[in-house]
């Protein structure tokens, strides 16, 4: 029995010790910042070091994967969780989160505080405004990001492969401009048996993988997802044009590497990194990755980067990035302000964008050293008239998730083009019934 | 109650209490924890309510269910969840069955073998449908189609082809469950006594007759406890899904109702359709199991 | 007649050597992959022959460096397992001195001051598990103190339990129990979320484990030993709570836990996981509870214990079996369990368990295969050492009272 006398005086000098200490704690004047797992959030995290430095508040960059980026934040938001105070988030979840009230309204504070002027007009719309044109501001840009292209310029520039290329399509190998170049190019570096493909594209079911991929497509073959006026998509989506994109986009995987239909970004990185595509479609902010030596040993010296290529019918690309919002629930609704005009700040802008990140600050994304910094800054800011994006209304994540099902359906052969638009209309026609969309 | 017992009042409890003790703690917290919330839900199914948005329920009557229940799609979900626990627990039960047969004598390192073989479910489903994701990969130095180049002209796009995407589930449930039916079998088996095999020698039965006539009748009420459980289980499956062939891709090839709901549930955020769907659920599979054990009580009794 | 019956013997001694090399080929593969560089994954060709590495093992580390206690706290895990595994297999005679007993208190006595040292040395958390690093520390102190109590007792032999399940309990699993627990906590405290999240995941794992064979075995006495009224009934509606399938409950339950704030804690998920596995847990007690004879418990009532004495003194001994074969049960799933926890838990929450971060290692180069690889293992080993020394339990518990001896 001694033994245990022993042990439990042990373990009440190990109770009393450790209470002691705990007194130390001192940990009320932090920030906790909510966005996806990638590299900007590390660089976002690394930024933040200097607000820490300067007010003495600890800022925490948590990181949620992709594929369940927007269902892990949307289950803290409905559960009221007060863990996340600012998250940056989507543009499409504008819409929800601002009349689910998850999102605090900043538009007195971001008059009244932040120099709107500065920041790039269009990025305000897409990632601030809901709804678009109203004024109403729930976020702040954080990162502006654009879907692009990576290709090997090693392949590209060989002078054996540029001359079989001028010979077999009668025109000279470069990036291509069109759709039908890039189909070309696709098929000529297609070549299984040196387990070489010609492009890696978006065509996952997950989150939202093909829809990312192919709208840009179908808005440049001169298709739309609807009025966005009266909500109307009977006439817009299921139209001949898109359904040729469609079929367009289905074709190409035939240039594509066999697990394909499951590439979102991580499988087309993966794709590229080990040297098994030519062209590779991907958002900027995931191209550090490429030129990094130790992610991508294979190529990253011979990278070379372009802007998605135009249609028939128009020039879209789809938009990535996203805006930095209050939480309503959080309960340092102050700090993240002060966090956020500290972000918007010139020099702090200057210095996100040479850390990599995507600034949305105007005259910084304009200047030359920013174009500069990175082979691929240059085809981004080239990007960005282009832009376009998905519904950013409350229900956009039926609407996606309608898209994301039947346009999976349809490139792997289970409904015909055609079918898959039309059941998209009229179930998108349905949503918005249901939402009240058409009933003044 | 307790003067029926007088002997019992001097020591403690009585048996009237110990009972009461002893089982109110589990049925309050299955009551808590189940019946109370398939109480709301089911309020919640007769409601308009999306849990993201701060409007309150309104009451709609049935209108969730004859929604769910004329929409062609929904049926599809039931249809691929049948089709994928028939093929899984048919093939987990053979295999596990089988092996259980291989395993059912003594030799050396039987218990070592024994918990290697048990190895696969005790991974997390999850964890198991992500890393088959690599090892199905038909680009990707995927594991399968190498073992199978041999005899194959290309690689088999198993979670990109809709045609054996859902083999591939099926394939990766089996590996991970069938171990989970070897060992109940044999556990069954191993109960089984020596003697009426001894007896049986002495009459010269075949292996056959002694299989069908003294084996299968008095291992058969574990096996269907066990057939019962990787029943139910199938029934739910959703983990594997979600990551293996991305929520249940290609289409909707491989989309469980318990994949779909979670959409409905999580993503869409419409709350009282998901609740309704969530019922429409429940009902078929207590039906289902109350038949089951219903059966299972009459072979108990035979046996 | 015997040449041809060891051929069949050979036969399936193949057979079963087929069986385990398909069945572990894909795990030696996550083994495999875990322990590869970044090329040597990512080839055409899988490969088979590759330069071990560890990098994949350093990403699960803290980023600033391993804490040196924790190599401590890994060697007594060593040292417990193959030093008591040893004689608790083997049932080595020692002189009384060096009982197996004092050895067990001798080692726990190093780990208590282990965890003292750790505890004096820590340095200053960056992290933002602070505040749960007091809770760990508190479940540390908790554990010992259960330890030190379940070691108390062990005198000599009381004649019914099975001696050497206690023994093995005792000197085997409560060790490496404890040093896991340790090890993770210190890692923890060093900014390892993965050390983090396991941690999280052993204290739900385990606290429901116990929670639910608990209450299972109280239940499952009382079942098969009492009438209870509407017996048939109330038993199939203990097993219907077993097939819901969790997204039916999980909506309402979600709603619930987001009113009472029990989202994102550790009670939170212990009170469902043990709810998930009560039902399997009276079932397969009950089962095991019916086989034994009831004439044990009366010989017992009349040597003067009251019921509860008896419940304690004979039937919780006879049924250790069933007790571990339930255990394994509900460890496998409450420790694998992800839709729940992917819905009530926050990523870089207090209570977030291993699984659904697991899968999500992507990296800036795409999916991180070697890292998923390397969590996988970690997250395997703890289950699979824990069923393979409940191994000879396992066949002999999984009865349901099927079986009619």
């Amino acid at each position: 029995m001694r033994s245990v006398h022993i042990s439990l005086v042990l373990v009440v000098i190990l109770t009393l010790a450790f209470v002691s200490a705990t007194k130390a704690d001192n940990h009320d004047r932090s920030l906790t910042i909510v966005w996806a797992e990638w590299d900007p959030a590390n660089y976002l995290q690394e930024l933040s070091k200097d607000f820490t430095a300067e007010t003495g508040i600890a800022v925490d960059v948590i990181q949620i994967p992709w594929p369940s980026f927007q269902d892990k934040v949307f289950t803290a938001f409905v559960g009221k969780s007060d863990l996340y105070d600012i998250v940056i988030g989507d543009s499409q979840w504008l819409g929800r989160n601002s009349q689910g009230e998850n999102y605090i309204n900043l538009t007195d504070w971001i008059n009244e505080n932040i120099d709107v002027d500065s920041i790039y007009g269009p990025a305000m719309t897409a990632f601030a405004e809901y709804p678009k044109g109203s004024g109403t501001y729930w976020a702040l840009p954080a990162e502006v990001d654009a879907a692009g292209y990576v290709y090997r310029k090693d392949l590209f520039e060989n002078p054996d492969e540029m001359k079989a290329f001028q010979e077999k399509y009668g025109y000279a190998l470069a990036p291509p401009k069109t759709y039908d170049q890039l189909r070309d190019i696709a098929e000529f570096f297609t070549r299984p048996e040196q387990d070489l493909y010609g492009i890696a594209t978006w065509y996952s079911k997950e989150y939202d993988g093909i829809t990312m991929g192919f709208q840009q497509v179908m808005w440049s073959f001169g298709g739309a997802y609807g009025d966005a006026e009266n909500y109307k998509v009977d006439g817009y989506i299921n139209t001949e044009d898109v359904a040729k994109a469609l079929e367009f986009y289905t074709d190409l995987l035939k240039f594509s590497p066999p697990d394909a239909p499951n590439y979102y970004w991580a499988e087309t990185l993966n794709a590229y990194t080990s040297g098994k595509v030519a062209m590779a479609m991907n958002y900027f902010a995931f191209f550090p990755g490429v030129v990094n030596p130790e992610t991508n040993p294979t190529s990253h010296d011979k990278s070379g980067f372009f802007i998605a290529p135009a249609g028939p019918k128009g020039h879209y690309i789809s938009i990535g990035g996203q805006g930095m919002s209050v939480s309503s629930y959080s309960k340092n609704k102050d700090l993240a302000k002060q966090y956020m005009k500290w972000f918007m700040q010139k020099p702090v802008q200057e210095k996100w964008a040479a850390l990599g990140g995507f600034t949305p600050h105007k005259e910084v994304l304009q200047s030359d050293t920013f174009k500069m910094a990175s082979p691929f800054n240059e085809a981004f800011a080239a990007s960005f008239p282009y832009l376009r994006d998905f519904w950013a209304v409350p229900e956009y994540a039926e609407l996606l998730e309608t898209c994301q099902t039947n346009w999976s359906e349809a490139i792997s052969g289970i409904k015909s083009a055609k079918d898959a638009l039309n059941a998209i209309a009229r179930k998108h026609e349905e949503i918005f019934e249901d939402a009240g969309y058409y009933d003044e | 109650m307790q003067t029926n017992r007088p002997y019992t009042a001097s020591r403690g409890m009585s048996d009237y209490q110990l009972k009461m003790a002893f089982i109110m703690p589990t049925m309050i917290l299955l009551i808590l924890m189940n019946i109370f919330p398939l109480l709301w839900s089911l309020y919640l199914s007769f409601h308009r309510y999306k849990a993201s948005m701060p409007a309150a329920p309104r009451f709609i009557g049935v209108r969730n269910y004859s929604r769910l229940l004329a929409d062609p799609e929904i049926w599809g979900y039931f249809q691929t969840t049948a089709y994928f626990v028939v093929l899984a627990v048919a093939a987990q039960f053979f295999i596990g069955f089988g092996l259980a047969l291989l395993l059912n004598r003594d030799f050396r390192y039987k218990g070592f073998v024994t918990t290697l073989l048990l190895l696969p479910m005790m991974l997390s489903p999850v964890v198991v449908g992500l890393f088959w994701r690599f090892i199905l990969s038909s680009d990707n130095a995927g594991l399968l189609n190498f073992f199978l180049s041999p005899f194959l002209k290309s690689p088999i796009g198993w979670t990109t082809n809709p045609k054996v995407a859902m083999l591939a589930v099926v394939i990766v449930d089996t590996w991970m469950w069938s171990p989970f039916m070897m060992l109940i079998a044999l556990a069954g088996l191993s109960a089984v006594p020596k003697s009426l095999y001894e007896a049986a020698d002495v009459d010269r039965a075949s292996a056959w007759f002694k299989f069908r006539w003294i084996t299968l009748p008095l291992v058969s009420p574990l096996l269907l406890i066990a057939l019962l459980f990787r029943t139910m289980d199938a029934f739910k499956m959703f983990d594997i899904v979600y990551v293996l062939t991305r929520e249940g891709g290609p289409g909707t090839v491989t989309e469980t109702v318990s994949m779909n709901l979670y959409k409905l549930a999580f993503r869409n955020y419409n709350t009282g359709k998901a609740c309704a769907m969530a019922y429409i659920l429940l009902i078929i599979i207590v039906a289902l199991s109350n038949i089951y054990v219903k059966y299972l009580n009459r072979v108990k009794g035979e046996a | 007649m015997r040449n041809r019956k060891s051929f069949t013997h050979y036969l399936i001694l193949v057979l079963v050597a087929v069986a385990v090399i398909v069945y572990i080929t894909p795990i030696y593969w996550i083994l495999a992959t875990s322990l590869k560089g970044l090329a040597d994954i990512t080839t055409k060709l899988p490969k088979f022959v590759f330069e071990v590495s560890l990098e994949n093992y350093q990403k699960l580390m803290p980023s600033d460096g391993v804490p040196g206690v924790t190599h401590l706290f890994l060697i007594e895990v060593l040292v417990g397992l193959l030093f008591f595994g040893f004689f608790s297999l083997f049932d080595v005679k020692l002189p009384s001195a060096l009982s197996i007993r004092n050895l067990g208190l001798a080692w726990n006595a190093v780990f208590v001051l282990t965890c003292l040292y750790s505890f004096l040395t820590l340095q200053p958390l960056q992290s933002r598990f602070q505040t749960d690093a007091r809770f760990n520390f508190l479940l540390l102190i908790f554990c010992t103190v259960i330890a030190y109590l379940l070691m108390a007792p062990f005198k000599k032999s009381n004649g019914i339990a099975p001696q050497t399940t206690r023994k093995q309990l005792l000197t085997l699993v409560l060790p490496s129990v404890f040093g896991t627990i340790a090890i993770c906590v210190a890692l923890a405290n060093g900014g390892s979320k993965y050390f983090y999240q396991l941690l999280n995941s052993i204290i739900i794992g385990g606290g429901s484990t116990i929670l639910a064979v608990g209450l299972g075995t109280l239940a499952a006495y009382a079942f098969s030993r009492f009438d209870v009224a509407g017996k048939d009934d109330l038993l199939f509606f203990i097993l219907s709570t077993r097939m819901l399938p969790p997204v039916v409950v999980v909506i309402p339950i979600y709603l619930m836990y987001s009113a009472l704030g029990l989202r994102d804690t550790h009670f939170g998920l212990i009170l469902l996981y043990t709810t998930f596995n009560v039902s399997f847990a009276v079932w397969l007690m009950k089962g095991f509870i019916d086989e034994i004879p009831k004439e044990y418990e009366d010989a017992a009532l009349v040597d003067g214990y009251s019921r509860f004495q008896t419940f304690l003194k004979v039937i919780l001994p006879q049924s250790v079996t069933g007790i571990a074969a339930t255990a394994v049960f509900c460890l496998i799933t409450a420790w694998n369990e992800f839709a729940f926890a992917l819905v009530l838990t926050e990523v870089g929450g207090r209570a977030v368990t291993a699984p659904p971060s697991i899968t999500s290692a992507t990296g800036s180069s795409g999916m991180d295969w070697g890292k998923i690889a390397a969590g996988t293992f970690v997250f395997l080993l703890p289950v699979a050492v824990f069923t393979f020394l409940m191994r000879n339990h396992l066949l002999r518990g999984v009865t349901f009272g099927a079986v009619k001896k």
